[in-house]
């Protein structure tokens, strides 16, 4: 038998139909995880972030039971004028020696007190920035 | 004394030779002199075509020297090819010589690879039409997949008889590549398209190389388990490649197991086309669907990768698809000759090897498809 009889015989249309398809799909799925793989691994690598982002979450949810007088209301002006003439997100470190060459009170206990209020917050990447809302809230 | 003598004389190779064995040492003696000479695949050539002349040197029926009688020492050493054995211990030496890089930085190069094992179903179809049964139709089709082990592997599952001329004709072809692949590349393509410049690829961590191999052989192999000593050894081979803690293995794979058995796989396929039983219509078949597969295989790597192109907003090179045929390097390096006699400053010798290795795998799919749908 030949030709296309011989083909239409011996299913040779559907085996190679099939054949094909199921080549072009395990390479295509293939193709799919293996361009998955590094963005996997870099989740992977920065699991810890997320728990902490988690954390940040919930900490946010619980109400801050801090009490501003009038002084910690001013030293929190004072602090966010200098922090306006900083980079955003800016160094803790240059704030806080902004504030001791500034001749502000109590520049450590102060500044403790403003990062507890959530007035000034980490980026987790070494540096800080200026909360508004949170400065809304306690020291306007 | 004269009847020793004569007895003698009729059992020597002058009185048995018949013109098929003369024929066949002729072709052994090219197929060496194109490897030592032209350096055309020398590492299959040369065991191949010595293999010939040992499989052809005519031997008295009976005295267990010939590879197709049962106590010979060369049909021992043929188990090993008509029982599959060493084309997946050649997979293994491959997966440990085998970077993958190129491959995780771009996996849509992957895509190239399957287009090009198009050609070993459209070379099943015209087997069949011109008369092979669908076994020995599967088996010359696999030709296409220009993978000599794949193509051994296959054949020695569904058409043990046809080894020699298969074995043949797929390494003769993966060897004749620089002749085969560039008019058909340089035709499918304009001067436009063969200068397109590859994107530099990603740098692919140490982690990606290592889960390659694993997810690449679980996924393929529960989608086609047919494709398992293949694939299975050569993911092996490339994660003991990877580890790095098995560097010990994986250099014995890469040199002593697969220079060993390649020796013993060329000698052996190279001594099975004994003229009486390779000089038959069938082989003549078989060479040119083997060509017509190995040239459509080719075309559809080329046309895929200019479909792709449509679609992908950082264009690819078509010639790359050409590489999407296994015969790992060869191909590759067929694909950075012909883009740089257009631009000899355009480097895709790096960006073929991902099409390239996808081929072997696709290849190696392709033959546990046929061969599950065949038994």
């Amino acid at each position: 038998m030949y030709g296309l009889e011989a083909i239409a015989t011996n299913n040779g249309w559907a085996i190679s139909v099939v054949g094909v398809s199921i080549v072009f799909t395990g390479l295509m799925l293939l193709s799919l995880s293996i361009s998955r793989i590094h963005k996997i691994l870099d989740l992977w690598d920065n699991r810890n972030d997320i728990r902490i982002f988690r954390k940040k979450t919930q900490e946010k949810k619980e109400p801050v039971l801090l009490v501003f007088t009038e002084n910690n209301k001013e030293s929190a002006r004072q602090f966010r004028l200098l922090i306006k003439t900083m980079d955003d997100p800016f160094s803790l470190q240059c704030l806080l020696y902004l504030a001791q060459i500034s001749g502000l009170e109590r520049p450590h206990s102060s500044l403790c007190r403003l990062i507890k209020a959530g007035i000034i917050e980490p980026d987790h990447q070494g540096k800080y920035f200026f909360n508004r809302e949170a400065f809304k809230k306690f020291a306007s | 004394m004269e009847t020793l003598f004569l007895d003698f004389f009729q059992n020597t190779g002058f009185f048995l030779c018949d013109y098929r064995n003369i024929i066949m040492i002729l072709v052994g003696m090219l197929f060496i002199y194109l490897g030592i000479a032209k350096d055309y695949e020398p590492l299959l050539l040369v065991p191949i075509g010595f293999g010939m002349l040992m499989g052809n040197i005519p031997v008295f029926k009976g005295l267990g020297l010939g590879i197709y009688e049962s106590n010979s020492v060369l049909h021992y050493l043929y188990l090993g090819v008509t029982q599959g054995v060493y084309p997946p211990l050649i997979f293994l030496g491959i997966g440990a010589m085998t970077d993958f890089s190129t491959l995780l930085a771009r996996p849509v190069l992957m895509l190239l690879g399957a287009a090009a094992q198009a050609g070993i179903f459209i070379t099943f179809l015209g087997a069949l039409a011109l008369g092979f049964t669908p076994h020995e139709a599967a088996s010359i089709g696999i030709i296409g997949g220009a993978d000599g082990p794949t193509a051994i592997f296959l054949t020695a599952k569904l058409a043990p008889t046809l080894i020699g001329p298969i074995a043949v004709a797929a390494y003769s072809y993966m060897a004749l590549v620089p002749v085969i692949q560039p008019p058909i590349m340089r035709f499918l393509t304009s001067r436009k398209e063969r200068l397109i410049r590859m994107e530099e690829p990603r740098e692919v961590t140490k982690r990606e190389k290592i889960l390659f191999p694993i997810i690449a052989f679980l996924l393929c192999c529960f989608l086609a388990p047919a494709a398992l000593p293949l694939l299975g050894m050569l993911c092996f081979g490339n994660l003991l490649k990877e580890a790095v803690v098995t560097e010990r293995l994986a250099v014995a794979a890469r040199t002593s197991i697969i220079d060993s058995v390649t020796i013993l796989l060329g000698v052996t396929v190279g001594a099975s086309t004994q003229g009486d039983v390779f000089l038959t219509t069938k082989s003549v078949g078989i060479f040119f669907l083997g060509a017509l597969s190995f040239c459509i295989a080719t075309a559809c790597g080329v046309i895929f990768a200019k479909f792709m192109n449509l679609f992908l907003k950082s264009k690819i090179n078509p010639l790359l698809g050409a590489a999407g045929v296994s015969a790992v390097p060869d191909s590759a390096r067929v694909v950075q000759v012909v883009g740089q006699r257009e631009d000899p400053t355009n480097f895709l010798l790096m960006h073929a090897m991902a099409p390239n290795i996808s081929g072997v795998i696709g290849s190696a799919i392709a033959a546990g498809v046929l061969w599950s749908f065949m038994s």
